[in-house]
């Protein structure tokens, strides 16, 4: 699993234009199979529908949260192998702890570049390999 | 709440309020008239107010701005890499035709075909650069009316602060609500319950053992 072009990656933003940059930058690295979810809901509802491999998600967003997200993740046994990688403008201690302790994968604060995604997606792809 | 919902909350049959509750609010609504008449916070604070719904809109036309340019750059981004990938394809099989038979690619028109194809996809991208040049107009328009919105958030805020401060009781004042202020950091200087860049982020992370 550690090839993410391979892999199948969902987009959880609330901001549309958000969402077009993750998913151009993951095209960047080769991976071109990604669907887009607006809201937490939206997401926890398609993970459940389709498999998928990676989760890039959004903070702030309105019907559920991405913390909500991710805890519905966790508690879900046939999701919560997904990794979660939290991408948001919260840049408070507290969210990034509450993140690490609800499981998150990782943590980027936008703005954010190309190559601090790729490293945080390779980093969390080479963990999940060592531990598989 | 709607006014559909306010109706379905009114009773069926008339309240017997007893004529105590009205007199007491009369007491609290003229108290609380003339405190803040007596705090000068009045005129100010109606102007504010005045202006909120001229101010949702001129917030509206910077969100809808904003994203018309994201889109207008994205969409024209990919074309650019569409057009550059295939001028890439082109010069491969060019360079190929040229190694196997240099004679024959010339011969064959492939090498001016090529030359025009460059030239017609070069002036394409061109366009699409200056298309995303052209839509960074969004920043001065929205510039302008973002000044607007923050006098008038500036104005509505210093006659709440000035009407909070002598309405909650003394032992609360220093309480502040501070998830009002979620969202980007804008100035994380100076404070230690954010941080600042990706590195710290990390840091943190590493100290939980990440």
């Amino acid at each position: 699993m550690s090839n993410p072009t391979d892999l199948k990656f969902l987009i959880v933003d609330d901001f549309s234009t958000m969402r077009r940059i993750v998913r151009g930058l993951l095209k960047e690295m080769g991976c071109n199979n990604a669907d887009e979810a607006e809201d937490g809901a939206v997401a926890l509802n398609m993970l459940k529908a389709a498999k998928y491999d990676f989760v890039v998600s959004d903070i702030n967003m309105p019907n559920m949260n991405g913390f909500d997200l991710l805890k519905a993740v966790k508690a879900e046994d046939s999701l919560k192998h997904i990794p979660v990688l939290m991408v948001t403008a919260e840049a408070r201690k507290e969210d990034i702890v509450l993140a690490a302790q609800s499981g998150a994968a990782g943590y980027i604060v936008k703005p954010f570049t190309k190559a601090t995604l790729e490293e945080k997606v390779q980093k969390i792809l080479q963990k999940l390999a060592a531990t598989a | 709440m709607k006014m559909e919902d306010i109706a379905m909350l009114a009773p069926a049959e008339p309240l017997t309020v007893s004529p105590e509750v009205f007199q007491q609010l009369g007491s609290i609504t003229r108290l609380l008239h003339d405190t803040m008449q007596q705090l000068g916070v009045m005129p100010k604070l109606q102007m504010a107010t005045d202006g909120l719904p001229d101010a949702r809109s001129r917030l509206t036309y910077i969100a809808s701005k904003t994203a018309d340019a994201a889109n207008k750059v994205l969409n024209s981004v990919d074309r650019a890499k569409e057009e550059h990938a295939s001028i890439a394809e082109a010069t491969r099989k060019l360079g190929a035709a040229v190694v196997a038979n240099p004679v024959k690619a010339v011969a064959s028109g492939a090498v001016l075909n090529f030359v025009q194809e460059v030239e017609q996809s070069t002036a394409r991208i061109d366009g699409h650069l200056t298309d995303i040049m052209m839509a960074q107009d969004f920043h001065d328009l929205t510039g302008q009316v973002v000044a607007k919105v923050v006098t008038l958030a500036n104005d509505l805020e210093d006659s709440l602060v000035k009407l909070l401060v002598q309405v909650v009781p003394p032992d609360h004042r220093e309480k502040v609500d501070s998830s009002i202020l979620n969202g980007p950091v804008v100035n994380p200087e100076g404070r230690t319950d954010v941080v600042a860049d990706q590195g710290e982020v990390d840091d943190l992370l590493a100290s939980l053992g990440f």
